[in-house]
């Protein structure tokens, strides 16, 4: 059996990625399974889904704890410990990252034990769909063409089938994506190995608890701005100072609060918090926060 | 006009501190959540928030909170019992003398549209009957936001849920209309209510001014954008929001003593379509085929409202 895990953002199209990859290892003769995992997550949150492949039925249920195939749609998610995209990871596991970066450096920092392979698929998604945020269709070709399993057809078949709302022109440059993907990718030879089960140590003892200790008791205040949001971020917002006329508009309509007033009078941005809704460069009077890539923002910085 | 000297007339007037931390998992471009950030900045920071289950749930995420005050997370039936409990036990204190005046905490409903006006509104009905003294803060984004955009008593007609698709049979999407909650808590006549935009943050400062220094229920309706749900890019949250006013869909207004005051009668009101045509869940109105019949009832509908006041 091949298990998979897709990881990636709320509005990435993650869920649709395991059901293509799902849809086309049936189509090709498997038996395939394919589920999200969410409970209040949304747009621009972490989310996971899964897609199991094998000749036989398959009678296994629940999260994939340790896949043979991970694939990470967003590569800010790696650093990010309530995610844990690599969590179940081991010498026979692929992973397969988004990323335009060598990946012996992503291998380095974060102490994977193979060599992960990675693959801009964000600006092709940029080249065919003009999204480059949309990465449903690109991750699951990515998966389909490393499992080896599946041929080009009968992917392109259930891209269809998933994607059976579209309008022709859309379904088509999703097309022409998946094919760019699944050539530029080559196989990988996967190794058969038993599942775990999801928890692999033993079943905790549950013990009666004062309520105190029980009760989802928050005692602090304000402690929210302890978990970052900024790398929730796709755009980035940049105030050009030459043009600001420091009238805070920005600061009145962020809804995060994340637009702080200077010493000096000027708005300033909190970058590990601003979630880049980009509210305020749609409504700044005087076009004057640029909307960036974040993307590209990370490369210039290095 | 029983309104008192404004508070605020330009941005730099807001209340410098911010009342919650960032950080919380809710959606990028969220209304809601900008409106409520508004709205503790000009309360500060005793607030005691009875939160009903819905997308706010999502503002406290154990061990976290974004709260300078206290939280209290209820089923999304109960907010309104919580507050009855919080604010009793908070009086009591007060009476024994344990709770100086100065520490005692504004109680504050928090609750989405389906709390509001379908699973709540009985418990909010028998408070108002008693005079509770609470602060009712609905974010209304006009369905089951969190559960991922069913029908609530607040959909407005013509809008796509999920559990009012569009189908040959029911080209409009939802069928029904909007329940009136700014109504339905006037009809028992409590001392405070206003609808609130999160575009309009002066507007909606100085109605939170104003109702902190009375007593009993106070009702805010605040229309909150939903990129999610509505379908349109965060980005655009709050320009929907504008829209919303200008077109004289959502009428900002006061009720008190007895009067309802418009805030912002607009002078001239721009076409409906411009508020719904960038939104998906109205994308059925004019694409493959323009319905003009439904557009033109739900323009109807407004000039209707309208006529009353101009």
């Amino acid at each position: 059996m091949l298990r998979v895990r897709f990881h990636g953002r709320g509005g990435q199209g993650i869920k649709t990625a395991s059901q293509v990859l799902g849809t086309a290892a049936f189509l090709s003769g498997f038996q395939a399974q394919d589920f999200p995992l969410y409970g209040a997550e949304r747009r621009g949150a972490p989310i996971v889904a899964f897609t199991r492949i094998d000749k036989e039925p398959i009678l296994e249920r629940g999260p994939v704890a340790f896949p043979d195939l991970i694939l990470v749609g967003d590569e800010t998610l790696l650093e990010d410990s309530q995610a844990a995209p690599a969590c179940g990871a081991d010498a026979l596991t692929t992973l397969l990252v988004n990323s335009t970066k060598a990946p012996n450096s992503l291998k380095d920092k974060l102490n994977l034990l193979t060599m992960p392979v990675t693959c801009g698929l964000t600006k092709l998604c940029l080249k065919h769909l003009n999204a480059g945020m949309i990465l449903s269709t690109a991750l699951a070709a990515a998966a389909a063409r490393l499992t080896g399993l599946i041929p080009l057809n009968h992917l392109l078949e259930a891209v269809e089938i998933e994607l059976a709302e579209f309008s022709p022109e859309q379904l088509q440059k999703n097309l022409d994506l998946v094919r760019e993907v699944f050539e530029l990718l080559n196989p990988v030879v996967f190794q058969e190995r038993e599942e775990a089960g999801l928890f692999p140590s033993k079943l905790m003892a549950l013990e009666q608890q004062e309520v105190r200790d029980a009760a989802p008791l928050i005692t602090a205040t304000g402690n929210m701005n302890l978990r970052k949001t900024g790398n929730w971020r796709i755009h980035r917002p940049e105030i050009d100072y030459e043009e600001c006329n420091h009238c805070m508009i920005c600061y009145a309509r962020c809804p995060e609060g994340v637009i702080k007033e200077d010493a000096e009078g000027k708005p300033e941005i909190d970058y590990d918090h601003c979630k880049g809704c980009m509210i305020c460069a749609q409504e700044c009077p005087k076009h004057a926060i640029k909307t960036l890539w974040e993307m590209d923002y990370e490369h210039q910085s290095q | 006009m029983t309104t008192t000297a404004e508070h605020h007339k330009k941005i730099k007037d807001l209340h410098p501190q911010e009342g919650m931390a960032p950080g919380s998992p809710l959606c990028a471009g969220c209304g809601g959540l900008e409106g409520i950030r508004l709205a503790l900045k000009e309360l500060g920071d005793n607030v005691l928030v009875c939160n009903a289950a819905g997308c706010f749930t999502l503002l406290s995420v154990y061990p976290f909170t974004p709260f300078k005050g206290s939280w209290l997370y209820t089923t999304m039936a109960a907010p309104v019992p919580a507050a009855q409990g919080v604010r009793d036990a908070l009086d009591i204190r007060r009476s024994h003398n344990r709770l100086a005046n100065e520490d005692d905490f504004q109680v504050m409903v928090v609750a989405g549209d389906g709390s509001s006006a379908d699973m709540g509104l009985s418990p909010t009905s028998a408070a108002i009957h008693r005079g509770l003294d609470f602060i009712y803060f609905c974010y209304d984004n006009e369905a089951y936001g969190n559960t991922g955009f069913q029908l609530s008593g607040t959909s407005p007609f013509g809008s796509a849920t999920q559990t009012t698709p569009v189908t040959g049979e029911h080209p409009a999407g939802s069928e029904i209309r909007k329940k009136d909650l700014f109504e339905i808590w006037k009809a028992q006549n409590p001392p405070y209510i206003a609808t609130v935009s999160p575009r309009e943050p002066i507007d909606l400062s100085n109605k939170f001014a104003r109702a902190k220094t009375m007593k009993g229920p106070r009702l805010f309706i605040c229309l909150s954008p939903c990129p999610t749900g509505w379908g349109v890019d965060p980005k655009d949250s709050l320009l929907v929001a504008k829209l919303a006013v200008d077109t004289g869909i959502f009428p900002l207004k006061e009720y008190v003593d007895g009067q309802v005051i418009h805030n912002r009668i607009p002078r001239k009101r721009i076409p409906v379509e411009k508020y719904l045509e960038p939104q998906k869940r109205f994308h059925h109105l004019f694409v493959p085929k323009r319905q003009d019949d439904i557009i033109a009832k739900i323009q109807a509908g407004v000039d209707r409202y309208w006529e009353r006041y101009e």
